[in-house]
């Protein structure tokens, strides 16, 4: 097992999981029940979580087939490009899903552009993973054209914006490019964990003086934070990939802030915790929870802060 | 002032600081001042928007343990900033920008008091006065030039 292999198991997981969570959204209109919509909605949360992984284990691919006879580096380009981005619009559609399951605890509901609005943007993702998917397929697997067809190395569906080559060389041609993404990077995080902790100390009970239903208003603002650090970090993934796809500090960073996103969703998901009035304790599963939140994010910044030091990037 | 400088850089804790291959050394302060970063820019930011009419259902009395996290933070950092400053206090010390996050913090910590007064007031928990908004959305925007002032001192070399 190594990178390359976990990219071939991933792969699978953005292309059929997004099929399946529209299936069950189409099934949940079909049936108007509220129960198959939150399931369709954290499915789609967790795959646009695991389209991460799934996208820098590409690099490592990437890596493993660039010399070997037959392979074109232009396909390989193509599927780079197509790849991510698909992974905009899973991430996208993942944002909006988790709109949809906390609107739900809020007095005025779900909004009812949500679940359209998700509705659309997996018809969208799922187009453009099959895209991305079709170009990947071809790299090692020529077999799979019919004949007469052949390779998808020009006409791409990105634009020209929006492809790794430009992302990357932007970064490095304007010197204010990175100390402004990592500025970002670091308001981001400072509003994530202020969030965290806010959230994470009351079901401790470090104090309870909040009722959890309106902590839970604040619960955007992490997201916001999330969303920020996921744009600028995937910039400086795609502007300097060879640094970090093999570096065994960002290994472990990722797989922190995975299990941080699964906390999540227990949180969002689960009733136990948000009915907590004033004064109340959390159950201890939900203080166990909270406590490895906390743990997990500070991992985030540890491992994050420990790439150029376990690993080597700058 | 560049004697003084020199004299903090070569100490011998500093030199540890700056040349130790140790995870314990410079990675760990570093790491260190990011999570103090995190207390006090997180709970400024957390408390500024709750100030300025985010969640406005969550009682203002509820989030006073906020501050704790801000002056753990700020302690945090003192130190650990001290540190880092003296590991490279030749180059750092002759830096305008660092001046200026030093001013920008000071601003940051006098903006928090009057807030804080507030915060801990009974009368938190009924209406948010103009002003307190205004010091508000005035303390997210310090602590987020703060932390560019910090990014950027990484980047410039005067």
């Amino acid at each position: 097992m190594n990178l390359v292999h976990l990219h071939l198991l991933l792969n699978h997981i953005p292309t059929i999981g997004t099929i399946i969570g529209f299936g069950l959204l189409l099934l949940a209109f079909a049936r108007q029940s509220d129960e198959l919509k939150r399931a369709s909605l954290a499915l789609f949360f967790t795959i646009a979580l695991a389209a991460l992984p799934t996208y820098m284990t590409g690099y490592a691919a990437q890596n493993a087939l660039k010399d070997r006879a037959g392979v074109s580096a232009a396909l390989i380009d193509q599927h780079q490009s197509s790849a991510l981005l698909a992974l905009m619009a899973m991430e996208a559609t993942g944002v909006v899903a988790w709109f949809g399951l906390w609107q739900a605890r809020r007095p005025g509901g779900v909004a009812r552009w949500n679940a359209p609005v998700v509705l659309l943007l997996s018809v969208v993702t799922i187009a453009l993973m099959a895209n991305a998917a079709n170009i990947g397929g071809q790299i090692s697997h020529p077999e799979i054209l019919s004949a007469g067809e052949t390779p998808a190395t020009e006409g791409a569906l990105a634009p020209a914006m929006l492809r790794t080559v430009y992302i990357a060389t932007f970064q490095f041609q304007h010197p204010w490019a990175w100390p402004m993404l990592e500025t970002l990077h670091f308001v981001g995080l400072s509003l994530l964990f202020g969030v965290v902790l806010l959230g994470n100390l009351r079901i401790l009970g470090v104090t309870r003086a909040a009722p959890l239903i309106d902590v839970h208003r604040l619960l955007p603002w992490g997201l916001w934070g999330f969303v920020i650090n996921s744009v600028t970090g995937m910039m400086f993934f795609v502007g300097a990939a060879g640094q970090y796809y093999d570096n065994p500090a960002f290994h472990l960073k990722v797989v922190c802030m995975l299990l941080a996103g699964a906390n999540v969703l227990y949180l969002t998901l689960f009733d136990d915790i948000w009915t907590l009035k004033a004064g109340q304790h959390a159950p201890l599963s939900a203080r166990l929870v909270a406590a490895s939140q906390v743990c997990l994010w500070i991992g985030v910044i540890y491992f994050g802060r420990m790439l150029p030091y376990l690993g080597d990037a700058f | 002032m560049d004697a003084y400088f020199d004299w903090l850089q070569n100490l011998p804790f500093s030199i540890w600081m700056s040349e130790s291959d140790s995870l314990w050394a410079y990675p760990l302060i570093l790491f260190l001042h990011s999570v103090g970063m995190g207390l006090t820019a997180g709970s400024a930011f957390v408390v500024g928007l709750r100030l300025i009419g985010v969640g406005n259902s969550l009682p203002l009395s509820s989030i006073r343990f906020m501050f704790r996290l801000f002056w753990a933070g700020f302690f945090l950092n003192l130190v650990t900033g001290s540190f880092l400053f003296a590991a490279a206090a030749s180059k750092d010390g002759h830096l305008a920008i660092y001046y200026a996050k030093l001013v920008l913090i000071a601003i940051g910590i006098l903006v928090s008091v009057p807030v804080r007064r507030f915060v801990d007031s009974d009368a938190s928990d009924r209406f948010v006065p103009g002003r307190i908004r205004t010091l508000a959305a005035l303390s997210v925007v310090i602590w987020t030039g703060v932390i560019t002032a910090g990014r950027v001192m990484a980047y410039v070399s005067l």
